[in-house]
């Protein structure tokens, strides 16, 4: 089982700003999981609604791969430098 | 008759795919089967191994204009590549037909109908030996690899 970002380091230096910064993620998915529980009922509606058009199974599916993707994530890294610029992502 | 062939007969037999393009992909999976009855185990290895898509751009040194190259350092996880793959899969269906005649309309004759998530899986598998080195004039030697 794959477990989603626990942190987020961004860093960005340019001619007028300069600042890093280790985002805390993991404080970060309780609250997301609490807002899901407290909308769990909607989304089975929505869901129970859209089933008979063929889009309730589709919807569910949609949200399982956005679960994936957000927790294949880690280990993204993006590092682009030029003389008097740089960008730097880091998923951890 | 393979599970791979049976379904490339089937897309053929339902107009998904026109004889060129069954031809090919028959032609193809030959090649693959052929290539992993050599060395199998060296092949499994290698695929599950491949953990990151690497990106760099980097200042050729033996160039003049080294100094003045952005460089660019990507690594992207293949289980993203994989889970984004399969995202793209849940396209619905008029919305693909849109992107068809995207393609199209750029001269590439491409019908996102036709993949499969068995198909993702293959082509991931596929990237493994993917290597792309360019050195360009400007002094940049692009590389993209999967370590």
């Amino acid at each position: 089982m794959s477990w989603p970002p626990m942190l987020m380091h961004v860093k960005v230096r340019g001619e007028d700003t300069n600042f890093g910064l280790w985002l805390p993620l993991f404080l970060l998915w309780p609250i997301v999981l609490a807002v899901l529980i407290i909308l769990s009922p909607l989304v089975l509606a929505a869901v129970l609604v859209l089933w008979p058009g063929g889009w309730g199974r589709w919807s569910l599916r949609v949200l399982r791969d956005s679960l994936r993707v957000l927790c294949a994530m880690r280990g993204l890294r993006v590092d682009v430098r030029e003389r008097r610029q740089c960008v730097y992502i880091s998923v951890v | 008759m393979s599970e791979n062939r049976k379904k490339i007969l089937d897309m053929l037999a339902n107009k998904k795919i026109s004889v060129d393009e069954a031809n090919r992909l028959l032609n193809a999976l030959e090649a693959e089967r052929s290539d992993s009855e050599d060395t199998p185990k060296a092949e499994a290895g290698r695929k599950t191994s491949a953990k990151y898509l690497r990106v760099t751009v980097l200042p050729d040194p033996a160039s003049e204009n080294s100094q003045n190259v952005d460089r660019v350092n990507i690594r992207v996880p293949m289980s993203l590549i994989r889970a984004g793959m399969k995202l793209t899969s849940l396209i619905p269906p008029a919305a693909r037909d849109k992107v068809n005649g995207a393609l199209q309309e750029k001269g590439i004759d491409f019908d996102v109908n036709s993949v499969k998530p068995d198909d993702i899986e293959g082509l991931i598998g596929a990237l493994s030996d993917l290597e792309v080195d360019v050195v360009s004039s400007k002094g940049e030697k692009v590389k993209v690899f999967v370590e």
